[in-house]
């Protein structure tokens, strides 16, 4: 090749090309964590569940004792909108929760009864698949879990899970906190959130505050892979159901009619 | 302005020379060169209202930057709206370039020759506002560049920022390669700018060799950049496409979204074409064959896109599965109806009888049928979009969608910033490439007929 | 020198304008201020050696966050093999207990902004918003 320009020209492209070979190399073979997680083989001793036993929950129709520890514990704001409001547990009506339930010919009388809607922290979550950054992953016990800190507000997880559990921060949410937990951060706006299973608490040996707060011990929760907890007890023998498993997303979170 | 033209009324030796020289250069294309130089009073209104359009927007994505996405009509039921439509439209549009500069030039239609740099220009530009939009959806935009530092290639949004990087790279290169022989011919003219034409120009002279060897490079781009193309917006469909909402997880949208994008590009480019020959005098180099040539391609893309649009429609309709035709029926019968229909109207029915009956189309025909086609592909994205998010697979009352000023003032912005940016091009480069006409003019014809020579059996003894 | 009478009176006003930060600190007295930090009263260390904490407290606190958040690792060993539990507000905070008295005072010196307490709630804080 001759030392002219272009020969410089091709020399300084292909050189420039070798400088980016490591850093290329670096970004598509890295996997997040690098190494195990220090906490993965513990972590992945248990698959955390949850149970909803809706006879007992409906023997107070109006109760939000669940809803209201849950967002008091995490600084969950009150938006006052439906178009913007945030919420990690809510009620729905039965007929919106179990659509396929409804027959012409049954005359249940608990169609309009309220059930507790929540992330089901899939086995196979599809908002983990769509996230860009790795925002939402699934940890090793089964909690699908948020990192507030690299959600880029995309939305994407958002359209991709079938059950409507997440929920954007559309402004700055710290206004709207009527009492600021101390223990837990706020989010700022711009940034997905949703039902944590309260990991936080379950790194303290604390059951999910929702749990702990239901006077009629209606929401039960435990380790699925252990067969003598609370939780592999009460769905024993039960008829249960989930929702929407023909999905494939292998939610956790039981309803025990 | 061209300096030696001021000076002509004092002869001189030099100053003969040049002018000669200036004159061999431009010869009888002088209006190609125009409107690089003549500024009228038309341009400078156009540009201060462009340039008021985007400072609105601006102001309008300072607003929503301070206060957060709250102040657009989005939701926590419907979180894709306006933004995201913006997006698939203007990637859509983006696949005009590629088209007629790309696809023709390897098929070897001579027509393109007036037309490929504006087309060209329409896709690098309206790339940008593409990504642009997509920036601008973000709830943290401070944090877009995680996106690339923590990629999680199992998200098509990752998919979407290679394809389209690698788009606009592609498409800048050509668009540059291309431009290379007319820069030179600016240096060659003088004057004020020459430093700049001549750091472009990368030492063109024009010969033989260097020819052949631009012929190469921009042969092998366009041929690089048309499977860039379906791609690209392939990859935009998979956003929804992967996802399980009803009416997004249709295995048609790949091919769908790339017909409706090459659809929707090159009404635009019809657009573009007509409004540049009416401002810059170019109606002898842009003719009515063109449009003609256009209208005709535009009419098969209007029935391909009739196609696939009934396709996706007809199977969910047969299926009758109740999350999927609630919300069909929301956009045949329910709410989306007035939408769903407007689109239809004028993505189909006003543009498809002017453009298959030779009487109406004509430069006016085309360009109406265009406007009204640019107009209903928006529509028609918005439609994807929206409804679905109304209700996914889920019984929801009362969930909809009314985007706010601040959505509209950006879409005003993104699109008056194109239009100021791809005018400011045409003050500084030809829009129509000089040297590719005068190829045209000179060589095509002998080529033409060479090649069909070629074509035709052979005659003469028959060899035994 | 060609336009003389203009060149050199602008060239005075755009040097003038231009290192107008370090003269008019000189003048008012602000270049010897040094940011006073209030420090915990009873401790004596940090997690790391001052100097160490000082320069690299930043580092620190990201492989924090990504230890806790995402690698659910809790407990981090120091240099002196104390282990203390990774958090900022019950760590560090506990004994740094007003950042407006010990973080900000050098961080709005050196002009630097952090994001943490958009999220992150200290103990002041609280105090200060339900009163």
């Amino acid at each position: 090749m001759d030392f002219d320009r272009r020969g410089l020209l091709k020399v300084g492209g292909l050189t420039l090309l070798g400088f980016l070979v490591k850093p290329g190399w670096q970004v598509f073979s890295k996997d997040e964590p690098a190494e195990p997680s220090p906490g993965a083989e513990t972590l992945a001793r248990r698959r955390w569940g949850m149970g909803v036993h809706l006879r007992k929950c409906w023997k107070d129709e109006g109760c939000t004792d669940c809803i209201d520890a849950c967002h008091r514990v995490h600084n969950v704001p009150d938006l006052g909108t439906l178009k913007e409001e945030i919420k990690w547990i809510w009620r729905t009506p039965y007929e919106e929760v179990f659509p396929e339930h409804e027959f012409e010919v049954t005359e249940e009388d608990y169609q309009r009864k309220p059930v507790m809607v929540l992330c089901n922290q899939c086995d196979n979550p599809p908002c983990v698949k769509f996230c860009p950054t790795r925002a939402t992953w699934r940890r090793e016990d089964g909690i699908v879990m948020m990192d507030f800190h690299r959600c880029i507000g995309c939305r994407y997880c958002m359209a991709g899970c079938p059950y409507g559990s997440r929920s954007f921060n559309w402004r700055d949410p710290r206004p709207f906190i009527k009492k600021v937990n101390l223990d837990f951060p706020t989010r700022t706006r711009g940034v997905v959130e949703k039902c944590n299973f309260c990991e936080e608490r379950l790194a303290q040996g604390l059951i999910p505050a929702c749990v702990e707060a239901c006077k009629e011990k209606a929401l039960i929760f435990g380790d699925l892979k252990d067969p003598r907890s609370e939780i592999r007890e009460a769905l024993k023998l039960k008829t249960l159901y989930q929702r929407m498993p023909e999905l494939g997303t292998k939610p956790k979170v039981y309803y025990i009619l | 302005m061209i300096p030696v033209f001021q000076y002509s009324n004092i002869p001189s030796a030099s100053n003969t020379m040049m002018l000669n020289k200036q004159t061999k250069i431009i010869g009888e294309d002088k209006v190609l060169f125009d409107h690089i130089w003549k500024t009228g009073k038309g341009f400078y209104i156009t540009i201060s209202i462009l340039g008021a359009l985007v400072l609105w927007g601006l102001y309008a994505y300072v607003t929503q930057y301070r206060t957060g996405l709250g102040v657009t009509g989005l939701s926590r039921q419907i979180f894709w709206g306006v933004y995201i439509t913006d997006f698939v439209f203007f990637i859509g549009i983006s696949h005009a370039g590629t088209f007629i500069s790309a696809v023709l030039r390897v098929l070897k239609a001579e027509w393109r020759r007036p037309i490929s740099r504006l087309s060209e220009l329409t896709t690098v530009f309206i790339l940008m506002f593409g990504v642009g939009s997509v920036l601008i959806d973000l709830g943290r935009p401070d944090r877009m560049l995680y996106a690339i530092r923590y990629a999680h290639f199992t998200s098509p949004l990752l998919w979407d920022v290679c394809s389209i990087t690698t788009y606009l790279t592609v498409s800048s290169l050509s668009l540059y390669l291309a431009l290379i022989p007319d820069i030179a011919m600016l240096r060659d003219l003088g004057g004020r700018r020459e430093w700049f034409y001549r750091i472009l120009s990368l030492g063109w002279r024009g010969t033989e060799e260097e020819h052949r060897r631009l012929d190469k490079a921009i042969g092998f781009v366009s041929v690089l950049v048309i499977p860039v193309m379906i791609t690209v917006h392939t990859v935009v469909s998979f956003v929804f496409a992967m996802t399980i909402q009803p009416l997004w997880h249709s295995a048609v949208f790949g091919p769908y979204f790339v017909v409706g994008a090459i659809f929707s590009g090159v009404a635009s480019v019809i657009v573009v074409m007509a409004i540049l020959r009416k401002a810059y005098h170019l109606e002898s180099y842009i003719k009515p064959i063109h449009f003609n040539n256009i209208g005709v391609f535009l009419m098969a893309m209007t029935l391909l896109w009739f196609y696939f649009t009934f396709a996706e429609y007809i199977t969910v309709a047969y299926g009758n599965e109740p999350v999927h035709m609630a919300i069909f029926w929301s956009k045949i019968s329910g709410k989306f109806a007035p939408l769903f229909w407007l689109h239809f109207t004028l993505c189909f029915v006003i543009p498809l009888p002017i453009l298959a009956i030779r009487k109406y189309r004509t430069i006016r025909g085309t360009v109406i049928a265009s406007i009204s086609i640019v107009l209903g592909m928006w529509l028609e994205r918005f439609v994807i979009i929206v409804p679905t998010l109304t209700r996914q697979r889920m019984p929801v009352a009362g969930a909809f969608y009314v985007p706010t000023w601040v959505e509209w003032s950006i879409l005003a912005g993104c699109i008056s910033l194109f239009i100021l940016l791809y005018a400011l091009f045409t003050k500084v480069f030809p829009i129509v490439p000089v040297w590719e006409v005068r190829e045209g003019r000179e060589k095509a014809a002998a080529s033409v007929a060479a090649r069909i020579e070629s074509y035709m059996p052979e005659t003469g003894p028959s060899r035994d | 020198m060609y336009d003389g009478k203009k060149i050199v009176p602008g060239l005075i006003l755009f040097l003038g304008l231009v290192t107008y930060p370090l003269w008019h600190n000189l003048a008012s007295g602000k270049l010897n201020y040094v940011p006073k930090l209030k420090l915990p009263a009873d401790k004596k260390e940090c997690v790391e050696p001052k100097e160490v904490i000082r320069l690299n407290h930043k580092t620190l606190l990201e492989e924090w966050r990504n230890s806790v958040v995402r690698n659910a690792g809790k407990t981090y060993v120091a240099y002196n093999k104390k282990t203390y539990t990774m958090s900022l507000n019950r760590t560090c905070m506990n004994c740094h207990k007003d950042k407006t008295e010990f973080c900000d005072q050098c961080h709005n010196y050196a002009g630097v902004t952090n994001k943490c307490w958009d999220c992150h709630v200290y103990p002041k804080q609280l105090e200060e918003k339900q009163s």
